[in-house]
């Protein structure tokens, strides 16, 4: 056990060393935001105080993606002063829950580097699923579903969907309960590539509406056909 | 000896309760898995070989794209996603497979890409990302 005491020891001291090193000491770390339906930004605020007795400059603030910008407010901290990271997330088309990180690399020796982390909720509006559907050149016309459901934070009555191409007609049906709605979707025919976009309007009792897309596509060329009255390969008989 | 190996084993042992401490805290923010499966993922080799069976994705920001990409890629990326998919699904067919890239700048934009490609279109495609990125495919390019 006297053998152990100094390696205790030494451990200890690096451990309490670190931690009254510490200097630059950071509010939250992780912030969670919720925007609300409607929002372009999601906007988190990274606080600080130096509680250490020398300045500390910032070396760097990168943010993990493009869609996320972050700043800091100054570049040189001096001792008590306090301050803040600013993280701007840009929600453009995305959906569900986004994790973004932004890296603030400093000059304060015991912890150089922060990771801090933006949690963005995003409001749950309509689930389209699936959001894109085909048919092969050449299949059957048979109607296809698209099943949209309105979401805990977007209580819609009723949705309307128009399509971009008159090659697709759709009908509108509402699902016993409330809330979710089959879209029946049929090509007029198959025998082309084409594509279009099903527009979908939620009706809401408040707000402008937000649109909603889905997709639909014939793909390919139809089998080849052989021309009128080209020399055709039998078929094989048939066994008796 | 034996001594030496107590003394090793608790020095161990105080090394992990920290450790462990943080994994319990932060349980809910790490993810201890990559967000990619292998299967999921494809080297510059591999794709660059698929020649013309092959989709290419840039999953970057415009202003990434337009400064340059992949010969072919197409651009879809999640801050215009509604505006870009139909001209994407325009060129898709059911086929070919789908190789999505980003930078090491831009993070998971590729992951987040494949997987509403598969997940909100799902479409049958083999869709992959592409390891080590846009870096990978320039450091290829040279």
């Amino acid at each position: 056990m006297k053998t152990l005491r100094p390696i205790l020891a030494l451990t200890l001291s690096i451990f309490l060393c670190a931690t009254a090193r510490a200097e630059l000491k950071w509010e939250q770390t992780t912030l969670e935001l919720h925007p609300a339906v409607g929002d372009k930004q999601a906007i988190g605020h990274f606080k600080y105080q130096n509680v250490g007795k020398t300045p500390i400059h910032f070396k760097s603030v990168k943010s993990s993606c493009g869609c996320t910008a972050a700043q800091s407010q100054k570049e040189q901290v001096p001792p008590g002063d306090k301050g803040e990271i600013t993280a701007t997330f840009n929600i453009g088309d995305r959906t569900g829950t986004q994790v973004k990180t932004v890296t603030v690399e400093t000059d304060d020796a015991p912890q150089p580097v922060t990771l801090l982390t933006l949690k963005a909720v995003l409001p749950e509006m309509l689930t389209i699923n699936p959001a894109f559907i085909f048919w092969k050149a050449g299949e059957e016309t048979t109607p296809k579903i698209i099943n949209v459901k309105a979401g805990k934070d977007f209580p819609a009555k009723g949705v309307k969907v128009v399509s971009s191409s008159p090659e697709f007609s759709t009908e509108v049906e509402p699902v016993k309960g409330g809330g979710e709605w089959k879209i029946k979707v049929q090509p007029k025919d198959t025998s082309h590539a084409t594509s279009g976009t099903l527009t979908i309007t939620p009706e809401v009792t408040s707000g402008q509406p937000r649109l909603f897309y889905a997709n639909v596509s014939i793909t390919g060329a139809p089998p080849a056909q052989p021309p009128p009255g080209a020399a055709t390969t039998p078929a094989p008989s048939a066994k008796p | 000896m034996l001594s030496a190996l107590r003394q090793a084993t608790l020095l161990i042992a105080l090394a992990f309760l920290p450790a462990i401490g943080q994994a319990l805290y932060l349980r809910d923010q790490v993810s201890w898995d990559s967000r990619d499966r292998a299967s999921e993922k494809v080297d510059v080799d591999l794709a660059q070989s698929w020649g013309p069976s092959a989709m290419w994705v840039d999953a970057r920001p415009d202003n990434e794209f337009e400064s340059d990409h992949v010969p072919g890629a197409i651009p879809l990326n999640e801050d215009r996603w509604n505006e870009l998919l139909p001209p994407f699904l325009a060129q898709w067919t059911p086929e070919k497979k789908i190789v999505v890239y980003c930078s090491t700048q831009s993070c998971n934009l590729a992951t987040e890409v494949a997987r509403r490609l598969r997940e909100e279109a799902k479409l049958p495609n083999d869709i992959r990302v592409l390891e080590g990125g846009w870096e990978a495919w320039l450091k290829k390019r040279k």
